[in-house]
């Protein structure tokens, strides 16, 4: 779904709330203000099922990719706009008592969402810096060049270093130890490589060391439960809206840590949504698609189930193998083998740099509806109580 | 003549070359240090004699290998030094020439690759130890980082020489705003004096230093290991600059960690940012951008990525606690620490704008500007609950004697405090006005406060209705008119809400006075200036006799003397007025009864004995009303 949908949509909202204000103004009969009500609410449920299904109806080959991703991101942007403005045509009610409390504890959870937005910012940018160096790979076997020695150190310390940087935190150092061991036997060129480990530098995160987007995760998802019938009954409705909404941010949270590399990253959420909710089946298919991919063996360590990432190692692995093992002048059978690599490494690295911006605009715009979405929450909270 | 004699130096050059070169490799370096010398002496020029009939392609790709061998043995030389280069200047700039004649050998044959195997065989090779060179330069590109860094470091005691501005680092001086301080367990830490102005640079490194790194920057941009320079350019200095925040007292917080600290905490935090914000933007990354464009003078496009890798992390770690905070709690004790970061954001506006510009940048910057504004949201939700707080605040038991409320006092003085940035509100709230334009001419600050002012009013007469005395309440909102608009006229909230609206609201204070004197007073005015007419008014529909009146007279006046003497009126001015319109009210009317009363033909001579006040009594007892009772006369105020 392009990115514009759901400033088309706005466009449409505000046109939905004018019909809606005529409605009630033409219509005394509060029959008819309770009908518009309920369609609001089920309209609200199938456009999220819709979107989800839609999503879920992805191939293998295109989960967790960045324009999987993005259309995620998309679908959460809609979700969130048509859920604001639930809040808003009820505004009457949703901030009294027992919605008040309902809305607050949205409100608590999406703030917790900023602080992984701006952590999976701080991972598109490590993706940014591996990005750089896959680069200097590309540049080093370079398609026009002979490919000779030279540029094969030239390369083999860039995959090095991306190496490094694509570990995930917790086995850095060990790993240090161990690459330093693979790659840098032979002769004295590759002892000067051996130099150049330590000075590597990651980058270094916006949170503090003690950070965990893992936890962060479960804050988010901590007590969350589908509204009992009481409650619903209560709340004419609107409690099923905020249950979906906290569960869409939960998901969306949850597969962008599990998407895009951050602090201390964890997938172990507890997803249980009632089934009963059209939208449930394809999110709980979705979480346990992405759980799959966790699982299987080379991806169990990745900093990053994102599908570049993964075609990313792929590439820059079998590169440093071959520029370990690879015997001058190359054969043309091996030479080919290199270039068919950096071919493919060369489309990854194009994907990535047409997404990455996209994306990074996208998150700081889930950030900003989040914030916005809250802030105007807070001021109506204000304003209805002074209608008491 | 000149072309002869110019074949005359080169057959000459030939032949010492011949002569002096005991083999090929020797005879080809002396080559090489001709053609250095002067550029008459081209490696081409030379060889051609030398290869003499030999065919053009192999001349060509025997030239090459020569020059090659040759640079070879100069590159390879330093590829594997064991000691830092740049330690000795004629070391690195021998270095540096061979590069550079690498890098031009291998331009000059590269288009002849494609058509010569042995040319491009040698260009491989050429490659390959390009490829040394340039691991070497990126290395000692490094140490010249990092040395640059600690030889500065302690040099710092001593004052800097290559500041551009004056820091005085004196380590005698006991001030607390030092900018840079190590922290350490080191005695020599020097301490600066506080900063009252931020247009000052550091260099962070010596000028050799900048020079030297310059030049290397050059090779690697010309040898196509821009790229790498550049990360390893940014990898220093962004260590540095990360330490450098963390040294100013930036912690890195989430937006949780923040919006759950406790607000003192969170003052001191944005206490600190502010300063930290001040130095980064003014400063640190100023100091980074010259550096950068110094490093990569010439590659305008390397120094703008470079220097948006440094400080890119800091900047968020500044932009995010901004965010943190502008979304925080609106809980109105925070407006003025609000309204001081505002100010800190707006004022290095052009800072982010003259640092964050460039094509990388620019999302940082616009990052910068939407915080901002959303800063301005804050204040102006601070301002929302302000006014949701005073509309809720409830009427629990009445102030005691019709006293001053304390939500007058801290609403006045909370506004009064406020219009001390009236400046920035007005900013604040013009923000606002632009997306709904109203046709209101004031300014939207005074509408605000105006409004304000009208809640408070509404809440103090929901309160005054709990007084059970109509003129309690009176005197109540009086008591509290009377406040609010002394503090409006004595500060900045008057020229904000004019005098129009002070105007008006002293006549209010007029209309409570009178309200209070027509609920107290008009009974017993009445009867005392009633005829003995039959339109006279009366008391239970009977007309009284002038005795009846006179009896009412006195235990009225007396009763309600001795409530009201309990009663205060805080402000002494406001109190005597009252009193002096009281006895202009009062005394004459009374005059003129006890006059009537004294010649009235039913009571006749025992007239006296029912007079209890005498003039001088009535005056007394007008004059010890509103002190609040004994016990707290005068403790009004």
């Amino acid at each position: 779904m392009p990115a514009t949908d759901y400033q088309g949509l706005s466009a449409s909202i505000s046109r939905s709330i004018l019909s809606l204000r005529r409605d009630q103004i033409h219509s005394m009969e509060p029959t008819h203000e309770a009908s518009g009500h309920d369609l609001e609410l089920e309209a609200f449920q199938r456009q999220v099922a819709d979107r989800f299904l839609d999503l879920s109806s992805v191939g293998s080959d295109d989960l967790l990719s960045l324009s999987w991703i993005r259309k995620l991101l998309d679908s959460f942007l809609c979700c969130q706009e048509e859920f604001r403005v639930i809040l808003f045509n009820n505004r009457s009610q949703v901030y009294k008592a027992p919605l008040d409390r309902l809305i607050n504890d949205f409100f608590e959870r999406s703030v917790k969402a900023l602080d992984l937005c701006n952590a999976i910012r701080d991972g598109i940018e490590q993706i940014r810096e591996w990005k750089k160096l896959i680069e200097i790979v590309l540049c080093a076997l370079d398609n026009r060049r002979i490919l000779g020695e030279g540029q094969f150190r030239r390369a083999k310390k860039a995959l090095i270093d991306l190496a490094l940087s694509m570990l995930d935190e917790r086995e850095s150092t060990a790993a240090l130890a161990h690459r330093n061991r693979s790659f840098g036997r032979q002769n004295a060129a590759s002892s000067r490589d051996h130099r150049n480990f330590g000075h590597f530098r990651s980058l270094s995160w916006s949170v503090s060391r003690s950070w965990s987007a893992a936890r962060q995760l479960q804050a988010i998802g901590n007590n969350l439960a589908a509204p009992k019938a009481n409650e619903i009954v209560a709340t004419n409705g609107i409690a099923v809206a905020v249950y979906t909404m906290n569960s869409i941010l939960l998901f969306v949270m949850w597969a962008l840590v599990a998407a895009i590399p951050c602090q201390d990253r964890g997938l172990q959420v507890h997803f249980s949504i009632p089934r009963q909710f059209s939208w449930a089946v394809p999110i709980l298919s979705l979480h346990e698609r992405v759980l799959e991919e966790s699982r299987k063996r080379d991806r169990r360590n990745a900093c990053g189930l994102l599908r570049e990432i993964y075609q990313m190692d792929k590439c820059t692995k079998a590169l440093a193998e071959m520029a370990d093992s690879v015997q001058f002048p190359l054969t043309e059978e091996k030479e080919a083998e290199v270039r068919l690599r950096v071919q493919e490494l060369g489309k990854v690295c194009e994907v990535i740099k047409e997404a990455l911006d996209p994306l990074e605009r996208q998150v700081r715009d889930v950030f900003h509806r989040i914030v916005h979405s809250r802030t105007e929450g807070l001021d109506s909270l204000g304003r209805v109580n002074h209608n008491d | 003549m000149d072309d002869n004699g110019e074949e005359k130096l080169m057959a000459m050059a030939r032949h010492i070359a011949k002569t002096l070169g005991h083999n090929e490799s020797m005879a080809d370096d002396i080559f090489q240090i001709f053609s250095n010398f002067d550029g008459r002496f081209s490696r081409d020029k030379l060889s051609e004699k030398i290869s003499g009939a030999a065919g053009d392609d192999l001349r060509d790709s025997a030239s090459l290998k020569q020059t090659l061998d040759y640079l070879e043995r100069q590159v390879s030389q330093y590829v594997v030094a064991d000691h830092p280069i740049w330690s000795d200047s004629v070391d690195s700039s021998a270095f540096l020439d061979s590069i550079d004649e690498l890098i031009a050998t291998i331009r000059d044959w590269n288009p002849m690759a494609s058509a010569d195997k042995s040319i491009s065989a040698c260009l491989v090779r050429a490659e390959d130890f390009m490829q040394q060179a340039m691991f070497r330069l990126e290395e000692e590109f490094r140490l010249l980082m990092e040395r640059g860094c600690e030889s500065f470091e302690l040099a710092r005691p001593y004052g800097n020489g290559e500041s551009t501005g004056n820091v005085s680092l004196d380590s005698d001086d006991d001030d607390e705003e030092a900018i840079i301080t190590n922290g350490e367990d080191h005695n020599q830490i020097p301490v600066a004096q506080p900063l009252t102005h931020y247009n000052i640079l550091i260099d962070a490194l010596p000028s050799g230093t900048i020079n030297d790194l310059h030049e290397i920057a050059k090779r690697m941009v010309a040898a196509g290991f821009g790229k790498e320079c550049s990360h390893v350019y940014s990898s220093c200095r962004r260590e540095f600059l990360e330490e450098s925040m963390s040294r100013l007292g930036m912690q890195k917080l989430s937006m949780e960690e923040v919006q759950r600290m406790p607000w003192q905490d969170l003052e001191d935090e944005i206490d600190k940012w502010i300063k930290a914000a001040n130095v980064a933007l003014r400063i640190l990354f100023p100091s980074e951008r010259r550096l950068c464009d110094r490093v990569f003078f010439g590659f305008s496009s390397a120094a703008d990525l470079s220097f948006m890798e440094v400080c890119r992390g800091s900047m968020v770690q500044i932009l995010n606690f901004a965010d943190a905070v502008a979304i925080g709690s609106r809980s109105p004790e925070r407006l003025f620490k609000l309204l001081d970061f505002f100010e800190t954001l707006r004022d290095l506006m052009p800072d982010f704008e003259s640092n964050f510009s460039d094509q990388y940048c620019l999302v940082l910057r616009n990052d910068a500007v939407a915080i901002w504004k959303r800063l301005g949201e804050a204040i102006r939700g601070i301002f929302m609950e302000l006014q949701n707080l005073i509309r809720r605040d409830p009427a629990k038991a009445p102030v005691p004697r019709g006293g001053l409320h304390p939500i007058t006092r801290y609403v006045m003085n909370y506004l009064r405090a406020a219009c001390r940035s009236s400046q920035t509100l007005e900013q604040v709230f013009e923000e606002n006005v632009k997306l709904i334009p109203s046709e209101d001419s004031s300014s939207s600050l005074s509408v605000q406060i105006a409004w304000i002012m009208e809640l408070l009013e509404s809440n103090l007469q929901m309160k005054s209705k709990i007084y059970g005395d109509s003129a309690l309440c009176s005197l109540f909102m009086m008591n509290n008119g009377r406040y609010i608009v002394q503090k409006v006229n004595d500060s900045q909230l008057g020229s904000l809400l004019g005098d129009d609206w002070i105007r008006k609201h002293t006549a209010k204070i007029k209309q409570f006075q009178m309200s209070y004197q027509r609920s107290s007073w008009n009974k017993v005015l009445g009867i005392l200036r009633a005829d003995n007419g039959p339109a006279a008014p009366n008391v239970g529909g009977n007309s009284l006799s002038m005795k009846e009146k006179m009896m009412f007279f006195n235990s009225h006046f007396e009763e309600t003397c001795k409530t009201q003497s309990h009663w205060i009126i805080f402000d002494e001015q406001l109190r005597k007025e009252l009193r002096i319109s009281l006895a202009n009210l009062l005394l004459p009317a009374y005059v003129n009864f006890i006059r009537r009363f004294q010649n009235s033909p039913e009571l006749g001579k025992r007239a006296d004995k029912y007079i209890k006040y005498t003039l001088k009594d009535i005056e007394a007892h007008i004059n010890v009303l509103f002190q609040g009772g004994s016990e707290s006369a005068g403790s009004g105020k």
